[in-house]
């Protein structure tokens, strides 16, 4: 098939890039301020971040590279491998971790986080069984729950609160996708609103303690609630447009921790201001507009579920991610995709435009 | 496809929620954010908050800053924190437990300097610094502390200096306060804590979420308080501390024509550059009786039945009442303090000796009701106004509590008095009926000399007495003095006028004892000073004698009295008539 200059796959990839670049040009902002997390006992200088995300997107797009060309179809098979290592996996940063948070595998010099590539596993793995069953027969219904469920208790159990919320959801967008009823998924959310209790019976302290900050967030403005209110402080400092590139006092003087990562939106609407806030969401639509354009020209099932699933994280994550930067949601440690720093999610995130890349390449039909 | 579209409108609606939250952040409420972006990042590192100086009517200080040497530390500095305590309380007054809980304390902003102990001694100073090498961010840094020219002779009149408290920054929201900072806490100091109290200067830098000083932006310059001038003679205050000793009790002086109060000492005393150290201390130091002591009057007290007496024509002048050490009233024995009697005495003679009976008498006479109204017309029972915090009301009794006319003849029954208002009492007598507001600060000078406040006698009430019954009354306490109870308090050449009194204290399980006070003016005939000793425990001789001692210090020149202080110079005489 001939690929013209303006190709969905094209589109995409520049999007999905020209959110990188961003990414780039905030976190060399970023490292001009002063890190308060002390890395191994030391002060870390910033600059190590910027190089470090920079080595990510060059793994990333190698990632990229290879699931574009990877015959997609394949995946169908693979998750029947895929699949139970990512739980094993899961089960051995449980066991491995020690202290509070046990998120990490350690492989030579790299950190990395099995539930990022949990996420791409879980799509496909759902994508196939659900492109081969029914849905809305009872056993298939509760058996793409149970393969969402389980390495999801497992993440919950690290704990990652907000990792394990995602796993569901995007779950249950590849449901509905699948052809779920509006009442079948009716019923889910009402299931899961009436256990909520026994949820919170099972919660860390500190993340009960962060969905009562959330909910008021004047208990106590210098401890646990000092994330929230410096976030809209830096984000409402910003203004119309911003303090200008490299002058955002809140992020570089360190009032707001995890500037870098989960909160790396306030740095951009601090310096930029609402207008570069404007854009970028602008820049966001486009590019999960193009996404939906791929699922709806995709007649193979188990690619548009794919396509549907990979639609879900990045959705989910980016508002999820802003949300709670704005205050309309409780800080729950999810990375913004192409944003914020991080090398697992990174690779996953371009490796997951790889494989839609590739659905759009091979499955379209005109 | 159905899905498809509902997926794209969730992407709109959501990012569009997003869009409008940002909108609502930064542009509807950018002033409020904006303006707390500013605020957390800039700092005043803060010199220190000088205090305006307190002179005495001469203008000699009795209260100024001075740059001291204080111990502080920088939490994230310290390096061995078991070591550095142990070395530190070696060489300073501080106890090693208590120092390792404060530097292994978690610190909110680690970068921050801590005083550790304010103002050290030159030793201490040495020592720390010689063995800085091995004290990694504990170091010596200069400071201001309040230098107390008296000390304790006029703690409860100047007061102290402490960190506000939680509850006073709750209580002052529209001071200025900040937590942290130091503010008169007792006196003068707090009641003038607002004109005393200076706006702090510093250096203004933008810091970031550690404290780190990123850059310095510019300083303020810092505005000192402004001083306060007293009435109060400080050679009096050092002769009245001196003549009372180690009695625990108080003296309180006042100028009778204006109302100005001369010295206001208290026993037992705090040391006010540390009052810290007499929290535990028994005998109430901290508590200032002159104004918050509420006595029974005792004999004081004789002065009011006399005038209520006379005024209501109850008796005459001359009319005589035998006096045989006791009477029966009912089933009551009433009994004179002198067991074989006074014999016949008049009015006369009644007051010198401070006869029970004589006054038993007459007060049945004139009547509970009438006593108390006159004793109400010598504003007893309300504040006298001082300008100190926390003055007592004393008690003047309704008719049916009082105890009976007996009991409130001779000062008993449910009758309390303050000294401050004993010494309100003496001046009125002195000066003919004119009851001054007592007052202690004079003048408000700001730091470059010009005159801020000036303030002039404040006349409460007069108290109407015709001039016999006056007359009568100046001689019987002139007599007090001459050859009644009070000739402890004789000062020769100069006639004293004055008025013992006696009362009992505690309860069965305490064991009883007596109050002493009393109260006088002098020169009799001229008066310009109005005194009151007044002794927690013991007679009303004792408290005389002091009385005495302290007139002589005051009124006569240095060769007829052996030593002491100079007495009121000349144009403090004239100065304020």
């Amino acid at each position: 098939m001939k690929i013209s200059e303006s190709s969905p796959a094209r589109r995409l990839l520049g999007l999905a890039y020209g959110l990188v670049a961003i990414g780039l040009i905030l976190l060399f902002s970023a490292s001009k301020g002063i890190f308060t997390r002390p890395v191994a006992g030391i002060f870390k200088g910033g600059g190590v971040f910027f190089w470090q995300q920079l080595l990510w997107i060059t793994l990333g797009t190698g990632a990229l590279v290879g699931a574009r060309r990877f015959p997609y179809r394949n995946f169908r098979r693979l998750v029947w491998l895929l699949y139970p290592v990512t739980i094993v996996l899961l089960v051995l940063v449980l066991s491995l971790g020690h202290g509070r948070a046990s998120r990490w595998i350690r492989i030579g010099p790299f950190n990395f986080q099995p539930a990022e590539f949990g996420k791409v596993v879980l799509v496909l793995t759902i994508a196939a069984y659900l492109a081969e069953n029914d849905i809305n027969r009872i056993a298939v219904f509760i058996g793409s729950l149970f393969l969402a469920g389980f390495p999801a208790a497992l993440i919950f159990k690290q704990p990652n609160l907000g990792t394990a919320m995602i796993l569901v959801l995007i779950c249950l967008v590849i449901m509905f996708q699948a052809g779920l009823s509006l009442r079948r998924l009716l019923a889910v959310f009402i299931t899961v609103l009436v256990s909520s209790p026994l949820l919170w019976i099972t919660m860390e302290p500190y993340q009960k303690e962060r969905i009562l900050t959330f909910l008021w967030p004047q208990r106590d403005p210098l401890g646990r609630g000092y994330n929230l209110l410096q976030s809209k402080i830096t984000i409402g400092s910003g203004g119309l447009i911003g303090k200008g590139y490299l002058h955002g006092t809140q992020t570089k003087l360190a009032f707001l921790p995890e500037y870098h990562t989960d909160f790396i939106f306030c740095l951009l609407a601090e310096e930029f201001g609402f207008i570069g806030v404007a854009i970028f969401l602008g820049l966001v639509y486009l590019f999960l507009r193009e996404i939906l354009s791929i699922i709806a020209s995709t007649r193979d099932e188990f690619a548009r579920l794919v396509a549907s699933g990979i639609f879900g994280i990045f959705f989910l994550q980016t508002v999820i991610n802003i949300s709670m930067t704005l205050g309309l949601f409780p800080v729950a440690g999810i990375p913004l995709p192409f944003i914020s720093y991080g090398g697992s999610f990174m690779i996953v995130a371009l490796l997951s435009v790889g494989i839609l890349a590739n659905i759009a390449e091979n499955s379209v039909m005109f | 496809m159905d899905q498809e579209k509902l997926l794209v409108n969730l992407v709109k609606i959501s990012l569009g929620v997003l869009l409008l939250r940002s909108l609502y952040l930064q542009i509807i409420r950018f002033p409020y954010y904006s303006a707390l972006s500013k605020k957390q990042s800039i700092r005043t590192i803060e010199i220190g908050i000088p205090r305006g100086k307190i002179f005495d009517r001469n203008g000699r200080v009795l209260a100024e800053d001075e740059p001291c040497f204080d111990l502080v530390f920088v939490p994230y500095d310290l390096k061995h924190p078991a070591e550095e305590a142990a070395l530190v309380a070696r060489y300073v007054s501080l106890e090693e437990s208590n120092l390792k809980k404060i530097f292994t304390r978690q610190y909110r902003n680690p970068f921050d300097r801590i005083v550790l102990k304010k103002a050290l001694t030159p030793e201490e100073v040495a020592s720390i610094s010689e063995n800085a090498f091995q004290l990694p961010g504990i170091f010596v840094q200069t400071g201001i502390k309040r230098r107390y020219v008296l000390g304790p002779a006029a703690a409860h009149l100047i007061g102290h200096l402490g960190e506000v408290s939680e509850e006073q920054l709750e209580r002052w929201k529209d001071r200025g306060l900040k937590a942290g900072d130091v503010i008169g806490q007792d006196g003068l100091e707090r009641y003038y804590d607002d004109i005393l109290r200076g706006v702090p200067g510093g250096i203004l830098v933008e810091v970031d979420a550690l404290g780190h000083h990123r850059r310095i932006l510019g300083e303020k310059e810092m505005q000192p308080g402004d001083d306060l001038y007293l009435t109060i003679d400080l050679s009096f205050q050092k002769a009245a501390a001196e003549s009372l000793g180690e009695n625990e009790g108080c003296v309180v002086a006042m100028d009778p024509r204006n109302g100005q109060v001369l010295a206001l000492v208290n026993y037992p005393a705090f040391d006010p550059e540390d009052p810290g150290k007499s929290l535990f201390k028994p005998g109430k130091p901290f508590l200032n009786r002159a104004i918050q002591g509420q006595y029974p009057p005792g004999s004081v007290f004789k002065i009011i039945t006399e005038v209520a007496a006379l005024e209501t024509m109850t008796i005459e002048e001359h009319d005589r009442i035998e006096c045989q050490g006791e009477m029966t009233v009912g089933d009551v024995i009433f009994r004179c303090w002198k067991e074989e009697g006074h014999g016949w005495v008049d009015i006369n003679l009644a007051l010198p000796f401070s006869c029970n009976i004589f006054f038993g008498t007459v007060g049945m006479k004139t009547g509970v009701s009438k006593i108390l109204d006159y004793a109400r017309l010598f504003h007893l029972g309300q504040p006298t106004g001082i300008d100190l915090p926390g003055e007592k009301s004393g008690l003047v009794p309704e008719t049916a509590q009082s105890g009976g006319p007996l009991n409130i003849a001779i000062g008993q029954g449910a009758l309390l008095t303050t000294p401050i208002q004993l010494l309100s009492l003496l001046s009125t007598v002195a000066n003919g009926g004119n009851i001054w507001k007592p007052y202690l600060a004079r003048k408000v000078v700001s730091g470059n000399g010009k005159i801020i406040r000036d303030v002039t006698p404040s006349l409460l009430r007069t108290a109407y007495v015709t001039g016999e019954t006056m007359e009568i009354l100046k001689r019987g306490l002139k007599n007090v003095v001459a050859f009644g109870t009070g000739g402890a308090a004789s000062v020769p050449g100069i006639a004293v006028a004055g008025k013992t009194g006696t009362a009992q204290r505690g309860t069965e399980e305490t064991g009883f004892s007596t109050h002493g006070a009393f109260a006088c003016y002098a020169p009799a005939e001229n008066p310009n000073i109005a005194l009151v000793v007044f002794l927690d425990r013991g007679a009303s001789k004792q408290a005389a004698r002091i009385a005495g001692s302290i007139l002589k210090k005051m009124l006569l020149p240095l060769e007829e009295r052996g030593n002491g202080e100079s007495s009121l110079s000349p144009e403090e005489e004239n100065e304020n008539f």
